[in-house]
């Protein structure tokens, strides 16, 4: 589904020296897939999302979807792309501060060629169970919550691909339990999900693990077991307290 | 995006930042309201002008005041030697003069009847004011031939005179004082309204010139008096020919000074063309300076707009909106807003302009011009700033944005 090939990034800052974000990162990633992008801040995995995300321009390489050239696509056809194919969540949950749960949720559909959208939107809200939340504002809600609304919104275009940008970042240890658990559950459902996170226990939960360094993946393993969030979700309501999350070293 | 999600999402946005909606939409109330103002009032008071001038000047009026002084306010200096007989010598002499009246004023006058006093003006007219002025009695009658010539303390009244001083009661055939002279009402005077300097022209007492010479103020002059010429075009010879009867009769060597002044429709036609001029100018440019200026603080709260919502964009972007989408949005946003304004502005300007042209005593005159003209100026100016703040949005890279 995804191909990259020697991409690289290069910030020229005026004046400052030239920052190289990403260097010949080749990487295919198969329909269906959930992989974890891990590695430490300043590796270069947001710079790699916001490539597959269309969001950037790399500086050199090439990036096949389904087999299509996307880099050199129009904004606006690029644009297009980003609102029928690819769902964003943000670590912040980037939602619109006055609007409501509902309105948020909708906000993509605004931007599709879809005649019918009556009801996605609420669906979309169904689907994460904050249906009774549709008329909150995020200043309502619960982080956990907030991210929920997020993904709704990044669901509701019915997407074939997920990219997740520290979706826990922000997040107490039970919240970010029940966000990976609905995560599974997306992937379960048959789309492909990128999840960069620097949470090595996290990234236990999918499927395939890449690790950057300055700017190259420097290791690529497949996830034998993944773990199950919904299970460990079940075996800590029993406790009274809440397991931090093991960070990475 | 179809345009009915859009109209809506402008709608939403405009709700959820009511502050910052709120000094847009003051931008263009502001500059609308100016201009529905300025425009109703300047129009109200260029067709009161018309209407005023209209009624003291017809198509071809010789006025002559005594001294270099003004026509309404009398004469300046001491230069008060026009009389009676100066005026019958140009009837006599010039056969282009079709009729005249003379005028002497007391302004104000001490006037009473029982307990009631006020101040008007007195003016001592002849019996032909009536046909020379164009205003005539809407109770009673104008004094005759026989009541100047006897000088009978009879006197036709004003409006605002019979109200203050007979406060609903019949004033025809009733006594006032003017001064220590009692006076017999004999009429009541056609209403008139303001004129150019605000003065109430239904504040005034007429009475026969002789009374008011004799009786009231014992001089031989008079103040001025109103020449009617038969055509328009004996209208420029004729106030030459007067003056230089007038110079004559009065002594003056050349090289001296008049001392009296004559206006004829023409000059005030001139006066009026000029005046017009100004308020052709001065109307629009000062509406539009207002409607300019309201348009440039609607930027510049979009402008900070497009700043503070920069993350917004980017995440619009990010989910699918293309560089048109989001400059549609702010475009509408601004329209939006700009168009509301803009018809709280003429309803305020509207309502302002009747309030005041009230006061000012204009003729209402609501300015469907200025109102159109409001309209399209908000609208254009909504649209014409709402451009920039809106391509400005429209550049800006997803990425680049999402990280503001």
């Amino acid at each position: 589904m995804i191909q990259l090939q020697g991409i690289g990034k290069t910030y020229e800052g005026k004046g400052a020296p030239a920052v190289r974000a990403l260097r010949g990162v080749s990487v295919h990633i198969e329909r269906g897939e959930f992989v974890a992008i891990v590695g430490s801040s300043g590796s270069g995995k947001s710079t790699l999302m916001n490539v597959l995300g269309l969001l950037d321009k790399p500086s050199e390489g090439t990036y096949l979807l389904d087999g299509q050239n996307v880099l050199d696509l129009s904004l606006d056809v690029q644009a297009r792309l980003r609102n029928r194919r690819i769902g964003f969540v943000f670590q912040s949950f980037r939602l619109l501060p006055r609007a409501s749960a509902l309105d948020n949720v909708e906000l993509p559909l605004l931007y599709s060629d879809r005649a019918a959208i009556d009801g996605m939107a609420l669906s979309a809200l169904e689907s994460v169970g904050l249906a009774d939340r549709a008329r909150h504002r995020p200043a309502q809600l619960s982080g956990g919550q907030q991210q929920r609304v997020a993904i709704a919104r990044a669901l509701v275009n019915r997407p074939d691909m997920l990219l997740a940008d520290e979706p826990t970042g922000n997040l107490d240890t039970r919240s970010a339990r029940e966000i990976i658990e609905l995560f599974q559950q997306i992937h379960r459902d048959g789309r492909t999900i990128v999840l960069i996170t620097h949470d090595q226990h996290i990234a236990q939960h999918c499927g395939r693990i890449l690790r950057m360094e300055d700017g190259r993946i420097v290791s690529d393993r497949g996830v034998e077991r993944p773990l199950d969030a919904a299970a460990e979700l079940e075996s800590s309501a029993g406790r009274t307290e809440l397991q931090p999350a093991t960070e990475a070293p | 995006m179809n345009s009915g999600r859009l109209v809506s999402m402008a709608w939403q946005a405009l709700g959820r930042y009511k502050l910052r909606s709120f000094f847009m939409m003051l931008g263009s109330l502001v500059g609308v309201t100016a201009l529905t103002l300025v425009v109703s009032i300047g129009s109200g008071a260029k067709q009161k002008m018309a209407d005023t001038v209209g009624k003291l000047f017809n198509a071809s009026t010789i006025m002559i005041t005594s001294g270099s002084g003004m026509i309404l306010s009398g004469p300046r200096g001491d230069g008060a030697r026009l009389t009676l007989d100066d005026i019958r010598a140009l009837e006599s002499e010039l056969p282009a003069v079709e009729a005249w009246d003379p005028i002497q004023v007391i302004a104000p006058a001490q006037v009473r009847h029982r307990a009631a006093d006020s101040s008007p003006r007195v003016l001592g007219v002849s019996e032909r004011s009536e046909h020379v002025w164009a205003r005539s009695v809407v109770r009673g009658e104008f004094f005759d031939v026989a009541a100047v010539a006897r000088s009978d303390r009879v006197a036709v009244i004003g409006a605002t005179v019979a109200r203050e001083l007979f406060a609903g009661e019949d004033p025809v055939g009733a006594e006032l004082l003017i001064g220590q002279v009692p006076f017999r009402v004999i009429g009541l005077l056609e209403p008139f309204g303001t004129d150019l300097h605000g003065m109430d022209r239904d504040n005034e007492i007429l009475v026969p010139i002789s009374t008011m010479m004799r009786r009231l103020l014992n001089v031989d002059s008079i103040r001025g008096a109103k020449l009617l010429v038969r055509s328009p075009a004996q209208l420029s010879e004729t106030a030459r020919e007067c003056k230089r009867i007038l110079r004559e009769r009065h002594g003056l060597a050349a090289g001296q000074p008049d001392d009296f002044t004559i206006m004829t429709t023409l000059e005030v036609q001139g006066m009026m063309a000029k005046s017009e001029r100004i308020f052709s100018l001065f109307v629009p440019l000062a509406a539009c300076l207002a409607v300019l200026a309201g348009g440039v603080v609607s930027a510049i709260v979009m402008l900070f707009s497009v700043r503070e919502r920069t993350a917004e964009i980017g995440l619009r972007r990010a989910l699918g909106a293309r560089a048109r989408d989001i400059a549609s949005q702010f475009l509408l946003e601004s329209a939006v807003i700009t168009c509301v304004g803009g018809v709280l502005g003429i309803l305020a300007g509207t309502a302002l302009a009747v309030l005041l042209g009230t006061r000012l005593g204009l003729p209402e005159f609501l300015s469907f011009k200025a109102v159109a003209a409001g309209l399209a100026i908000s609208s254009v100016t909504g649209l014409g700033f709402g451009v920039i703040p809106a391509r400005r949005a429209a550049m800006l890279v997803p990425h680049e944005a999402l990280r503001r």
